[in-house]
């Protein structure tokens, strides 16, 4: 019988994943608009991009655990539509600002 | 280029799970997590190798195509590419959580799989044609020395 109910860390981990992506972009842009950011990354692991990627993978997976913590720990309810235009449009916009930024921005 | 042997799994992969989600039963359910582990696994090695080679190596690439006649394909297509991929990477790490409940009886699962694969699939064709721009800018920094 079909049923249309998303498990847990199906969108608990969509939900970081979108949120993610956005703060990726704007990652992008804050440590190329503000050198500090940029020689604070680059002290913290040697390389700003290693800094960048564990920060914005450290927040996928912390996000992921803490949107599974809702409702006496059965996560953050949400329909498969609303979990897929979340999902699209974060990665979309991160996508987007990444791009616009190095082609108008930078 | 061990980097881009292992993204091209990862489309393969992607590719696989799309279009056996599309005709998910009970008895392709194991191969279909089976291969969502699978593009996250290349994706993750592609990233690691392709990351220690960015790292240690990309500096003396980006010299010669930024005094080339190519400075966009560091500029714009590897600027973007080292911070897309990590779009990518997460994408493919969500793959087999998506992937690992009853497919074959919930739509919803389904859904989110087949959007997420796609994603992927889009994705790494793109950083495929950047990484080649990104090749070409240095063969054209090389002939105009």
């Amino acid at each position: 019988m079909e049923n249309s109910r998303l498990s847990k860390h199906t969108v608990s981990f969509g939900l970081a994943l979108a949120l993610a992506s956005v703060v990726n972009g704007l990652l992008v842009i804050a440590k190329e608009k503000i050198p500090a950011v940029l020689a604070g990354m680059q002290i913290l692991t040697g390389h700003h991009w290693v800094t960048h990627s564990v920060i914005i993978l450290g927040l996928f997976l912390l996000g992921g655990w803490l949107f599974a913590q809702p409702n006496a720990g059965q996560g953050v309810k949400l329909t498969s539509n609303r979990l897929i235009g979340t999902l699209v449009a974060g990665v979309g916009a991160g996508a987007l600002l990444i791009l616009g930024f190095y082609l108008v921005g930078d | 280029m061990a980097h881009v042997l292992f993204g091209v799994a990862c489309v393969i992969s992607s590719v696989w799970v799309f279009v056996e989600t599309l005709n998910v039963s009970d008895t392709n359910q194991a191969r279909i997590r089976k291969m969502s582990c699978a593009a996250a696994t290349s994706m993750w090695l592609a990233f690691l190798v392709a990351g220690y080679w960015y790292v240690c190596f990309y500096k003396a690439d980006k010299a010669v195509i930024l005094k080339g006649p190519w400075p966009f394909a560091h500029n714009f297509f590897m600027e973007s590419k080292e911070h897309l991929v990590i779009l990518l990477l997460m994408l493919t790490t969500y793959l087999p959580i998506a992937a690992a409940g009853n497919l074959a009886a919930n739509q919803a699962a389904r859904r989110v799989v087949l959007w997420v694969a796609g994603l992927v699939v889009m994705l790494a064709l793109m950083m495929e044609g950047d990484g080649a721009i990104i090749a070409m800018g240095v063969k054209m920094g090389l002939l105009a020395r």
